[in-house]
């Protein structure tokens, strides 16, 4: 009880910091004086500044369908993809009702969509609007839990009233208002108890404030906030493994050190307290950061499970729960990689397969779906990965605003 | 280093290429439709896109996606000013396609030398805080990255000022980032060097 209260406290100061840290608008000029590179640029290097690596743009309208290039886009033998559904600007994380719709976040358009079926034809409802970064969804007991920026809202009995939405009901609003990094990941844990999300880095490489950096967990009964992991620079993905229960989350590296490195990874959470997984000293369980390592080692930190690559983005990943594809893809894990902005060559941009062994430990990495990428230039970035109750499943398009599927035979 | 050119240069064509073919396979945008499309922006941006007053931005020769991007922002009503909710409130994605192909390619606006004491103090901001890296080598801007060279000292810092205080849209915290440590005098300082430039 008495760590609790240490915890919250620790929790509220940390808050009132990266606030104030906000909110301190006219600071006195530090920049005609100093050689301290603003927040935003920390971590850079002279060549970093190479405006040939200006961040991608974020996209706030959807491609109309016939800029899809659907037929560019590769699947194994035997797989056939389709466009489900589109005209979803900024289309990013899902989640599946038990009546079947899917509920989708935006981070840049600031909607939330709902994808129903009805008699074979399927219509797109845009349910919320001008909400800030509502990211992150889930669903339980007929509610629609919408992560916003700073804040977690709820749309009760949402599936009845999808033509005219009710008002939210504001669960939780005391998260922190950073920008950078601040969008959220929602996922519901099994037992329908808790709502688990994250707060990134509010920068590339800084050391955090105790708040941020984190993967938290809000207590439904209780509205209760507590830290499940630390040292976790950003994750854009979480997801429970069927059987043991346990969380993996996709957690992206830090930028602006190097084209092949570090590498951003998949991750296991073993138990819901007092892991740390080594941002801002150690990325990728055994690259120390060249700044802020000095005088640290690696074998302090939680280590991730698989390397996925260096600026690769994985956002949504999921566990193949479904019995539509091959035996072999059962328990595999999907990952949507939204694709890279700080490297001189472009990589990710495709949906990867994991392949676990009986040891459930991570051992082969393959591509699943790929073609959004053309040479140098994408015309998609998948950004999420859901497994429908027919087991097929789809991948949402942040960049197109568009949902595709995949299934197999048929 | 002669590799990494050799490299930025394959890449460049690379891009080229690419960007010719998604032009030519997609719904090119359309100057000249875009210039019927601005007759209701002349009487205040200018048929040539120079501002008629300096509180209103030049938008000649802005990169064409940050000329759509501003205008998607204003349509949806995520950035606000100007009354330009209202006259972006009908216009499709390709019509504004259309008006940012128009814009940009006019001539840039004319260089406007401002005090020198204050374009050296701007100048060097720039370097210290790395506007280059996104806002151009001259700050002429590119892809969704506006340009700020030949802008309106007024405009540019009234919009720093904006940014700084978060009344506009910050899409991904870097410019609100940048912003914020900025005073009064190095947003004077930065605009007027922007308008020092072509």
């Amino acid at each position: 009880m008495k760590l609790k209260t240490i915890q919250s406290l620790m929790f509220a100061t940390g808050m009132a910091l990266a606030t104030l840290a906000g909110a301190q608008a006219p600071a006195p000029a530090p920049a005609a004086a100093s050689a301290v590179p603003p927040t935003w640029a920390q971590g850079r290097t002279a060549d970093g500044m190479n405006p040939a690596l200006v961040p991608n743009p974020s996209p706030l309208v959807a491609k109309p369908v016939n800029e899809l290039l659907i037929d560019k886009l590769k699947v194994p033998p035997g797989f056939k993809i389709e466009l489900w559904a589109s005209g979803m600007p900024n289309a990013r994380s899902m989640t599946e009702s038990p009546n079947g719709t899917i509920f989708v976040g935006t981070r840049f358009a600031g909607n939330v969509y709902a994808v129903v079926t009805k008699d074979g034809n399927r219509e797109v409802k845009t349910i919320a609007k001008g909400l800030h970064r509502p990211n992150g969804v889930a669903f339980t007991n007929g509610s629609l839990y919408v992560a916003e920026l700073s804040r977690i809202i709820r749309y009760d009995n949402i599936e009845q009233n999808l033509d005219n939405p009710p008002a939210p009901v504001v669960v939780f609003d005391a998260l922190p208002k950073d920008e950078p990094h601040g969008w959220k990941y929602l996922k519901l844990s099994p037992d329908g108890q808790y709502l688990y999300f994250q707060i990134g880095t509010p920068a590339n490489i800084i050391v955090p404030p105790s708040t941020h950096a984190t993967i938290m967990r809000l207590n439904l009964k209780t509205n209760i906030m507590e830290t499940v992991a630390t040292g976790v620079r950003n994750t854009v993905g979480m997801d429970f493994q069927p059987g043991t229960k346990e969380l993996w989350f996709t957690n992206m590296g830090r930028d602006w050190a190097g084209e092949d490195l570090p590498n951003d990874t998949l991750n296991r959470l073993v138990r819901t307290k007092g892991m740390n997984f080594g941002y801002p000293h150690c990325h990728q369980g055994d690259w120390l950061d060249p700044e802020f390592g000095k005088g640290r080692s690696c074998e302090e930190f939680d280590k991730p499970v698989m390397n996925l690559g260096a600026h690769v983005s994985p956002l949504g990943l999921r566990f193949y729960t479904g019995n539509q594809f091959p035996a072999a893809y059962k328990g595999n894990i999907f990952i949507a990689e939204y694709g890279s902005w700080n490297r001189s060559k472009k990589v990710g941009y495709q949906v990867v397969r994991v392949i676990l062994d009986a040891k459930n430990k991570p051992v082969k990495l393959e591509p699943f779906v790929t073609g959004w990428l053309q040479g140098e230039e994408y015309w998609g970035r998948p950004a999420d990965v859901q497994v429908i109750k027919d087991g097929s499943l789809l991948i949402s398009d942040g960049e197109a605003g568009a949902i595709y599927r995949v299934s197999y035979g048929k | 280093m002669l590799l990494r050119n050799i490299k930025a240069i394959i890449a460049m064509a690379f891009f080229n290429i690419f960007g010719l073919i998604s032009c030519q396979l997609l719904a090119a945008p359309d100057a000249v439709a875009g210039k019927t499309k601005s007759q209701t922006c002349f009487a205040c941006h200018g048929a040539d896109g120079i501002g008629v007053a300096p509180n209103i931005p030049n938008i000649a020769a802005q990169p064409p996606l940050s000329l759509f991007y501003q205008l998607v922002q204003f349509r949806e009503g995520m950035r606000k000013g100007g009354g330009m909710e209202t006259f972006s409130k009908n216009l499709s994605d390709d019509d504004i396609r259309d008006i940012a192909a128009y814009f940009s390619a006019l001539p840039p606006p004319a260089p406007k030398m401002g005090d020198p004491v204050k374009v050296a103090v701007g100048q060097k901001i720039t370097q210290q805080n790395y506007c280059n890296s996104c806002h151009a080598p001259q700050l002429q801007g590119q892809k969704q990255v506006p340009r700020l060279a030949g802008q309106s000292t007024e405009y540019a810092a009234t919009q720093l000022r904006n940014i700084r205080s978060g009344a506009r849209v910050d899409m991904d915290g870097t410019m609100g980032s940048a912003a914020r440590g900025l005073s009064d005098e190095d947003i004077e300082a930065l605009a007027a060097y922007a308008a020092s430039l072509n």
